[in-house]
């Protein structure tokens, strides 16, 4: 049976694994068994677990932070469609 | 020809029409000016559809991004004084970190409000304008860490480091204002 000290010093080295990694586990760019090892450590690290908390809340934040504007966005897609249908005599 | 021309047309629209609007949210963290982003994507749509003959379907986006970024090059060979600095030392001494001299809220009381948001913008406002760059083409344009990178021509590793040291700046602010648990404290 694993010891409480001995326990409590792998959960800190996981923490040290693990705590690099978050920004990207929530980006979605970890490797699977990356996925799969942060996942495991934040069932139990409430640390690990508030930190990935603040990254979310800061990606979402800012996520809502500038909206293009549909009139210039229209404008584009309208000229985009132009080159498409009329071909090369668009270029002029 | 007219087989040629209708074929090109063909691909325009199923490569590149899709991505307009990421263009253009791009070519906004790109440039200063909503006017010049505008510009800077005609120019990139103009060059997609001279190359789109040769450009053989795979990953439009990051074929796109690289045209766009060619554009933006040619549109500005002379680079800013401020895009000289290496953006990569300006965080390098703020760790932030310490002891938790606070009782770490439960995710819960992680405040998502306007007080919040206002931190979060006030500190991706204070960015160096290199690592504000890769924020916004990550969290605010969408785009993946290779994306970010082809367009920006830097490794991909770089992309990353430059993310998280500065939504680890973001977050330090947070922390300072009572909003997020300060790092390196607490406990499972």
């Amino acid at each position: 049976m694993m010891g409480r000290r001995l326990r409590q010093m792998r959960d800190m080295r996981e923490c040290l694994h693990v705590g690099p990694q978050l920004q990207s586990y929530l980006d979605g760019e970890c490797d699977p068994a990356t996925v799969r090892r942060v996942a495991a450590h934040l069932e139990y690290c409430r640390k690990c677990g508030l930190e990935l908390a603040a990254y979310r809340e800061i990606k979402r934040a800012l996520a809502t932070h500038e909206q293009p504007a549909d009139d210039a966005v229209a404008r584009l897609r309208a000229f985009g469609e132009h080159l498409a249908g009329a071909g090369p005599e668009a270029e002029l | 020809m007219a087989s040629l021309d209708a074929s090109r047309q063909a691909a325009f629209a199923k490569f590149v029409l899709p991505e307009v609007e990421v263009l253009y949210r791009v070519a906004l963290s790109m440039t200063a000016q909503p006017a010049d982003a505008e510009d800077l994507v005609q120019d990139t749509l103009l060059r997609a559809y001279r190359a789109i003959d040769r450009f053989d379907g795979a990953h439009p986006r990051a074929w796109l991004l690289t045209i766009l970024r060619n554009a933006e090059v040619n549109r500005h060979r002379r680079r800013r004084p401020d895009l000289l600095d290496d953006p990569d030392v300006h965080l390098e001494h703020d760790t932030g970190g310490g002891p938790f001299d606070m009782v770490p809220p439960t995710p819960e009381e992680l405040v998502v409000g306007r007080e919040f948001d206002e931190v979060v913008d006030a500190a991706f406002g204070a960015l160096p304008v290199k690592h504000r760059q890769v924020v916004r083409l990550i969290d605010i344009d969408g785009l993946t860490y290779a994306e970010a990178a082809v367009l920006l021509g830097v490794p991909e590793g770089t992309v990353m480091s430059r993310l998280h040291r500065a939504r680890k700046r973001i977050r330090d602010r947070l922390a300072a204002a009572g909003l997020a648990p300060k790092q390196g404290g607490g406990g499972r």
